[in-house]
């Protein structure tokens, strides 16, 4: 007894406190209204909406029974920045790490959160269907205490909301009527997944408010009348506290703030969201450009208005962050990946999204079961598709990604399986006639930070550029994409197999993993092509649609040729015509002409005649008279002479 | 290039005072031939009549088109707002016909003299009326038929010409483009019509015109094909929210489905150059089947018309249809119904005579009339001197 009571406290102590949180969830449809204007079907978590948020420590193990009951969609979910170390297999990307789960069916994530803490999410990571609020906070408590003080922690979400499901916004959107790939425009912001909501609070108290943008498409600026923020964590890593009047969040990306409540508790103020209105194709009349929701002192007191900033108010650059345990430059890279991103149309006349002229295209077998199943091979990049844009990383290398934006929208990217450094970020290039990629405007002499800040969600600037560092040091199949949910759909993604041979020897899948693609009715065997024989060989791959027509084709030379020879003929037609000779032309003249002339004769002879009879006609008639003598005269002259 | 000088417009003005002159020198040379040996004094009246209708037949067009144009500008922009492309393809069909209607006629310009004379000849038949009678209208219209004729030409040739300059340049052209081609078309207009009419021979005069239509059919073509066009890229951009066009010439700014071919280059609305090419050849950067069809269809169409109107006018008929003649598928025929009024040579020639023999009269007459003024002046000069 007492020797089992202190093995029991020696395995509590050894195990720290690592504890298993279990879940099981249901994913179905209901019908709700989020903003207050207008209900729709919205994905629940057990018939409840919003989705709860997982909070755990360090160190602790997540094991989650997802169930689809969606009816007419696959799923899948992934936990977005957590590292999922030897563990690839749970990080939930669809057709590179995990199959989709198909509806009625169920599949059990399963993983350990090794040395993270902060704030994170998880979503769904099949075809934009998060955004139709499959997407939940996942909250990683330290176990050593939070770096700073506060009295109490609140969890903040922030996305857009559309009135209409994903799946028809996708059928507009990737459309060749929408040739421009105008993303759809978002009717409204939810603030805690309702709008005008309110958070009441308690005077000169302070506030952890860890703020998640769970949005699939707009970066929102936020700011609170009259309070600051303190920044004191971005993306799951603890920064030396920063204090700005606003936030600039794109979605995906975390901020802790600490807020100082007012010791006068007689007001209540404006807590905004802005559109990043950038970001929208147009900005709709109707469109509420700034959300107000309210942080209530009084509950009996008047709420605040709309509360805008000043012009020019500057939000904070997070390139400047500095983290806390701060980590020193990596050295020069081993590895550079130059991706240029590009927005172009293919030949169905859809518009596409393009990391250095590939459009990521879905293997037909999922890339960590290639890596498995491919042996030596897998050193290889090659087999794993030529339309993936996957890059194999060998261990530990340090790898540095230079990616250029052609496109003159912001875009934030994401890297799965690591924080990273930002090297450098170039200024807004938005009225340069076109991109000015990393190396061009002149800033050589750049020095990158010593100690530079690292998150895993950062965005470019319009036609801009952007350098991060990290070290391989993470064996998996990781993607690299916009966290623009319709840029994703567009095709706006990179693939890192890292360390190939550390996932053959380290990790492995198991059955349920196998048995959830059989679902799918996916192989789990071969090359992206599905190829088992031969990996190299990538016939019968999922490739892009094919590049647009160049100028003149074959039908456009046809359609030329004969409408050359049209016009040739029908002038030649002319000439003839013109030059004709007709035959008896005055006779044809007459014919055609009018026919007046000979009532005009006849008239005179009618007017004649009805002067005869009619005594008071006009004086005219003595003219009329005069008149008929002479032409009747010279008529029967011309008669005369025949 | 294309800022000042629209192309098509040039050949409109161009193509329609050619007209112009033509009905002008035909009435010049009438006169001349009818009176103008016997009676100087009035063949110079009448000369100085013609002179003066043309040209305020011209004035009267210019300050017509002039307002039409601004009126276009100033509040065309604001009425079409996103529709510009639907009004751009209803300008260009509207064009096409007319052109298409008026193009064939011209080529006859034999027939188009004759036609003239008889016009002349019928307007001069109107007797001079008695003194009271002076300023009624029809007499007054009767009287100065001379006047009347060349005014009424030139204000149709170039109420035309607006037309015509509106539906084809009106849109998608800033109002500087206007004046130039106005002024050159005018200019050699004239100065061709006056060379061909009284230098060239009738033959050369047949070339010419040849060539001038040819060419207006040409345009006349890519009109058509462009008016296509236009209705295509409307329907496009309204399906795509009307953000498509912002594209240029690049990938999106077309329909891929409807596509012939696409050259990211060449726009005939915005690359310079090009657009006289898509004036003159009807010329797309980015073609479709709605435009290249059209244009085929066009062609095919005036092909035939022309080879109907040959055919009927050998035979006398149209083809397979003994009865039945060009003129008698035209509504307007049957409405008048004036199937059996037709002159015949002796009535022509009589008609003729009666209008020489008809001006000759009224000179005489107003040879009297001077001398008897002259008389009376002179009566009135020796009163006061009796006293």
């Amino acid at each position: 007894m007492k020797l089992s009571s202190c093995l029991s406290a020696v395995f509590m102590a050894s195990v720290a406190l690592a504890e298993t949180h279990y879940y099981n969830w249901t994913a179905a449809w209901s019908n709700l209204n989020l903003d207050g204007v207008k209900e729709r079907p919205v994905i629940t978590c057990n018939g409840e909406f919003p989705w709860p948020e997982i909070r755990i420590k360090r160190g602790d193990r997540v094991v989650i029974q997802l169930h689809n009951d969606l009816g007419d969609q696959n799923t899948s979910i992934h936990f977005h920045g957590i590292f999922q170390h030897n563990q690839t297999s749970q990080d939930g990307v669809p057709m590179l790490t995990q199959c989709e789960t198909p509806p009625g069916y169920s599949y059990t994530y399963n993983f350990t959160v090794e040395d993270q803490v902060g704030s994170f999410w998880y979503h769904s990571h099949s075809k934009g269907q998060y955004m139709d609020g499959m997407r939940g906070t996942f909250i990683i408590e330290d176990p050593d205490g939070y770096p700073y003080d506060y009295d109490e922690e609140v969890t903040l979400t922030i996305s857009e909301w559309y009135h209409e499901l994903v799946t028809p916004l996708t059928q507009s959107f990737l459309n060749r009527y929408n040739p421009t790939g105008a993303e759809p425009i978002p009717q409204n912001l939810l603030w805690n997944n309702t709008m005008n909501g309110t958070w009441t609070v308690e005077p000169d108290k302070t506030y952890l408010l860890r703020i998640i943008n769970i949005g699939g498409f707009v970066s929102q600026y936020l700011w609170i009348q009259d309070h600051e923020f303190e920044v004191v964590a971005v993306d799951g890593v603890y920064v030396e506290k920063n204090v700005t009047e606003e936030l600039y969040i794109t979605v995906a990306q975390r901020y802790d703030v600490l807020i100082h409540t007012k010791n006068d508790t007689s007001t209540n103020y404006a807590f905004m969201q802005g559109f990043d209105l950038d970001m929208l194709d147009t900005t709709p009349k109707d469109l509420i450009q700034n959300a107000t929701s309210y942080m209530v002192y009084d509950e009996n007191a008047d709420m605040p208005d709309e509360y805008l900033l000043e012009d020019g108010t500057e939000y904070l650059d997070d390139f400047y962050l500095v983290p806390l345990t701060p980590e020193k430059l990596l050295p020069e890279p081993d590895h550079v990946i130059t991706v240029d991103v590009v927005m172009d149309n293919l030949g169905n006349g859809i518009n596409y999204a393009f990391f250095n002229r590939t459009s990521y295209t879905a293997p037909k077998v999922p890339a960590l079961a290639s890596v498995f199943s491919a042996g030596d091979a897998a050193d290889n990049q090659t087999i794993y598709g030529s339309n993936t844009d996957s890059i194999v990383l060998q261990k530990d290398e340090i790898v540095e990604i230079v990616l250029n934006n052609n496109d003159t929208g912001k875009h934030p990217f994401h890297l799965h399986g690591h924080v990273f450094q930002v090297v450098e970020r170039g200024p807004t290039y938005f009225d340069e006639p076109g991109p000015v990629p990393y190396g061009t405007d002149g800033s050589e002499d750049y020095v990158a930070p010593d100690y530079p800040a690292r998150r895993d969600t950062l965005y470019v600037r319009p036609q801009s550029y952007f350098r991060i560092r990290f070290k391989a040091d993470n064996p998996g199949v990781w993607f690299f994409h916009c966290h623009i949910e319709w840029h994703l759909l567009q095709g706006l993604a990179i693939v890192l197999i890292e360390d190939p041979k550390g996932i053959q020897e380290f990790q492995t899948l198991d059955d349920a993993w196998y048995e959830n693609c059989d679902a799918m009715g996916i192989q789990t065997e071969g090359n992206a092509a599905g190829n088992t024989e031969d990996y190299y060989d990538l016939k019968g791959e999922n490739v892009q649609e094919k590049e647009l027509p160049a100028g003149f084709t074959a039908r456009g030379i046809v359609a030329m040729v004969f409408s050359c020879i049209a016009g040739v003929i029908g002038c030649i037609t002319i000439f003839f015509y013109g030059m004709a000779d007709i035959p008896n032309i005055e006779q044809r003249v007459m014919d055609d002409l009018h026919m007046e002339s000979k009532d005009l004769l006849n008239d005179d002879d009618e007017d004649d005649e009805l002067d005869r009879m009619d005594p008071a006609a006009d004086s005219d008639k003595v003219d009329n008279v005069k008149e008929n003598t002479s032409s009747q005269g010279s008529s029967n002259d011309q008669k005369l002479r025949h | 290039m294309a800022d000042v000088f629209i192309v098509q417009i040039f050949f409109i003005v161009f193509r329609e005072t050619l007209e112009a002159v033509i009905v002008v020198a035909v009435l010049l040379a009438f006169v001349k031939q009818s009176i103008g040996k016997n009676h100087p004094k009035l063949y110079k009246t009448l000369l100085k009549q013609i002179w003066i209708g043309a040209f305020l037949g011209v004035f009267i067009c210019l300050v017509i088109g002039c307002a039409f144009i601004g009126a276009f500008y100033s509040l065309g922009k604001n009425i079409w707002g996103k529709s510009e492309e639907l009004w751009e393809g209803i300008f260009c069909i509207i064009a096409t016909v007319l052109i298409t209607v008026m193009g064939i006629a011209m080529l006859r310009i034999n027939k188009m003299q004759a036609k003239w004379r008889v016009k002349i000849a019928r307007s001069l038949i109107q007797p001079p009326a008695t003194r009271r009678e002076r300023f009624k209208i029809g007499y007054l219209l009767k009287k100065y038929a001379l006047f009347v004729l060349p005014f009424v030409t030139t204000l149709r040739e170039g109420l035309e010409a607006v037309v015509f300059v509106g539906g084809v340049g009106i849109t998608g052209h800033s109002a500087r483009g206007f004046p130039l081609p106005v002024v050159c078309g005018l200019i050699a207009g004239i100065a061709v019509g006056t060379f061909m009419y009284y230098g060239g021979s009738a033959v050369s005069l047949q070339i010419f015109l040849c060539i001038s239509t040819a060419i207006l059919y040409l345009i006349a073509a890519g009109l058509f094909s462009r008016g296509i066009w236009f209705f295509e890229t409307n329907t496009f951009n309204k399906k795509t929210g009307g953000d498509a066009s912002e594209n240029g010439s690049g990938p999106g700014s077309y329909d891929i489905s409807k596509s012939v071919w696409h050259v990211n280059c060449c726009n005939p609305e915005t690359d310079n150059g090009w657009d006289v090419f898509n004036a003159l050849l009807g010329w797309q950067n980015s073609a479709t089947y709605g435009s290249v069809i059209s244009y085929n269809v066009y062609w095919l169409f005036l092909i035939i018309v022309m080879a109907l109107i040959m055919f009927e006018e050998k035979k006398g008929h149209l083809p397979f249809c003994k009865n039945l003649k060009m003129r008698q598928l035209n509504p307007m025929y049957h409405i008048k119904g004036k199937k059996n009024n037709e002159l015949n040579e002796a009535e022509q020639a009589a008609l003729f005579k009666k209008a020489e023999s008809n001006l000759n009269r009224r000179a005489e007459e107003m040879e009297k009339e001077e001398a008897a003024q002259q008389a009376t002046q002179h009566e009135m000069n020796a009163i006061p001197a009796q006293h």
